[in-house]
């Protein structure tokens, strides 16, 4: 046993005397954190309460778990915002997954060059884009501007016409009224979800792969396999703990729809907003009309059910990665 | 700008290519080829129509290559609305300097603080941290914290400080901080320097690059937001330009979905079409022309983000 004091055997005190500097320095972020994390994790409990504005968070009369039950109960918006938030993410991750790999493995076959450079360049702009500049940019491909003629059925454009009405125009086919029509929306969410962050991801794979021992690729070269067959029995099964690692996160936010993305691309269009509404924007709009203690009360449930799978993700992640967890 | 990343090319020269190998290789082509055009083609599309006259958009559509090209829309838009673009963009400039600036101190103090070995609650402040990204209260709450306590409605602090402090932005930091030599603290410690001291006159002149990369994430997240400005801005003066944008295209998003009755629409002053997309071009300004420029420093945060200590 050593005698002499430890560094880790001083108390609270001498720490906060011996360190006061670094401390102070924490305060900022972490009043922030407080202000805009903590409190309002707090103000949580008005999801038990009748919340007025006039009684405040505290003040508003406590109703136990009336909020609840009365969106658990068979209230159809709510469920199918549920679906919606399911739907549009268990694709997001499959196609989310898929491209990026693809994307991945492929621009490691492309030579060094131009080509290379500029289309790796063009994959990463989406990236920095908005949800309502791409919402914006959309425009140009879905706007619909044409009426069918009532006595002779002919078709008359009366405006300008995006890309995707132009081509099928073109191809011989009837031009479609997207921003009326919501059945195409949900497919459309996805593609665009999938295609803004296929270039950041494909730049993870990337780097996962580049940390890949480059003596195995030589050696399966020297014993004649393929570069279809190295991608198959090197490059994927060494991508599959990054693979594993993100798809455990993105499990963890399944309950979580990007609300600045569909608010973004559907913003005030309330035929389609029914059709693709998620958890998040259900939250909005029932914030409006059906009053803060309910929208309280539903957000509640989708943090206990967020916080509860990512515990979950985060140990199965430690469980296949060796100890390793997600944070 | 270099290569992105420079991919181990595994290809020992001595060895004859197959057929499968060259067609792996075409293939690959195609796929780089295609999708980087999926990712281009809508921007150039997007500049295109922004210099294309209005009637020839009326008349051909929205096309890559228009029969005619203009500055029209531009300076019609300039006269139309200048004056209101003009004070968005100064809005989203103010926010974006002034939150960035902000977000950087606030941000390099606490990673510097629990980057050093020798502060024994490191891990209790790390973990205050990640909670609020595993946990959060949800939208509610906040927006009745954020309007009623603190008064952030119409007021443009609400557009900057609740996204002063990233808790990503502050791992990747203390990633950075972490990488320099403790020694170089103990030199200036002897020689009687405080923490405030080395913080600034040696852990921040030796990590321009990670304040550069980090400080482009945060203007990034400043000039893009209009999520904040849709909670807190109804006063059209405060509009930043991402929302004076959101709210012309749910104009015409409302119009286009058929529930709008036709007396409300046509009182509804509609854009041409090319002027919302000179307003989108102007929107994504400066990124635009800074992009080869900054693209390869958010490559290097997510380099330093993918990589897991």
């Amino acid at each position: 046993m050593q005698k002499t004091i430890l560094p880790t055997k001083r108390g609270f005190r001498w720490e906060m005397k011996h360190n006061r500097t670094l401390y102070l320095m924490c305060i900022p972020a972490l009043l922030l954190l407080l202000a805009f994390s903590y409190l309002p994790m707090g103000g949580m409990y008005m999801a038990f309460t009748n919340y007025n504005v006039k009684d405040g968070i505290f003040g508003s009369p406590f109703v136990g778990f009336e909020n609840f039950s009365y969106f658990l109960n068979g209230n159809p918006y709510f469920w199918k915002a549920v679906r919606n938030t399911l739907f549009i993410n268990f694709w997001g991750l499959i196609f989310g997954t898929i491209v990026p790999i693809s994307i991945a493995i492929a621009m490691n076959e492309v030579k060094n060059g131009p080509f290379k450079k500029i289309s790796q360049s063009a994959m990463f702009f989406p990236y920095f884009l908005s949800w309502v500049v791409i919402g914006a940019v959309l425009y140009g491909f879905l706007t619909a501007n044409f009426r069918i003629d009532r006595k002779t059925g002919e078709l008359i454009t009366t405006g300008a016409n995006g890309v995707a009405n132009r081509a099928l125009m073109v191809l011989g086919a009837k031009p479609i009224r997207w921003y009326a029509e919501a059945k195409y929306w949900r497919t459309i969410i996805i593609f665009l979800d999938v295609w803004k962050w296929a270039g950041y991801n494909s730049i993870v794979y990337m780097a996962a792969m580049a940390q890949f021992d480059g003596s195995l690729y030589e050696a399966a070269t020297i014993d004649g396999a393929s570069r279809f067959q190295q991608i198959r029995y090197l490059t994927l099964p060494m991508l599959k703990s990054t693979v594993v690692v993100l798809t455990l996160l993105s499990i963890g936010r399944i309950f979580y729809g990007d609300m600045g993305m569909i608010w973004g691309l559907v913003g005030q269009n309330g035929t389609l907003l029914d059709e693709v509404s998620v958890i998040d924007t259900y939250v909005y709009t029932s914030m409006r009309t059906m009053g803060f203690g309910f929208s309280s009360a539903i957000g509640l449930c989708q943090s206990m059910m967020g916080l509860i799978l990512i515990i979950l993700a985060n140990a199965l992640a430690k469980k296949i990665n060796d100890g390793e967890g997600l944070f | 700008m270099s290569t992105i990343i420079h991919s181990k090319q595994h290809h020992p020269g001595h060895i004859r290519q197959t057929s499968a190998d060259r067609w792996a290789k075409i293939i690959a082509y195609i796929i780089v080829g295609f999708f980087g055009l999926i990712c281009l083609y809508p921007l150039l599309l997007t500049v295109v129509v922004s210099f294309t006259p209005d009637e020839t958009v009326v008349k051909e559509g929205y096309r890559l290559i228009p029969s005619q090209l203009s500055l029209n829309t531009y300076t019609y838009l300039f006269d139309q609305s200048g004056g209101r673009i003009a004070k968005s963009y100064l809005v989203t400039i103010f926010i974006t300097a002034v939150g960035t600036f902000g977000s950087m101190l606030v941000t390099c103090m606490i990673s510097y603080a629990i980057s050093l070995r020798e502060m024994k609650y490191r891990n209790v402040i790390a973990f205050i941290c990640n909670f609020t990204s595993i946990f959060s209260a949800g939208l509610v709450p906040w927006y009745v914290i954020c309007t009623k306590w603190y008064g952030l409605h119409n007021n443009i602090l609400g557009l900057i400080l609740p996204m002063m402090f990233s808790v990503w932005n502050m791992f990747l930091m203390r990633t950075y901080f972490k990488a320099i030599s403790p020694s170089l603290y103990e030199a200036a410690k002897i020689d009687g320097a405080g923490h405030m001291t080395i913080f600034f006159r040696i852990a921040l002149p030796l990590s321009v690059t990670a304040l550069l990369t980090v400080g482009m994430m945060y203007a990034l997240c400043y000039w893009n937001d209009w999520w904040h400005a849709l909670m807190f801005i109804e006063d059209r003066d405060l509009f930043p330009l991402q929302y004076f944008l959101y709210k012309m295209m749910s104009n015409v998003n409302a119009i286009n979905s058929g529930r709008v009755p036709a007396g409300a629409a046509a009182g509804l002053k509609l854009p041409a079409e090319t002027a919302k997309m000179a307003v989108t071009i102007v929107t994504i300004g400066p990124i635009i022309f800074l992009y080869p420029f900054i693209q390869r420093y958010f490559v290097r945060g997510i380099l330093t983000g993918a990589v897991k200590e």
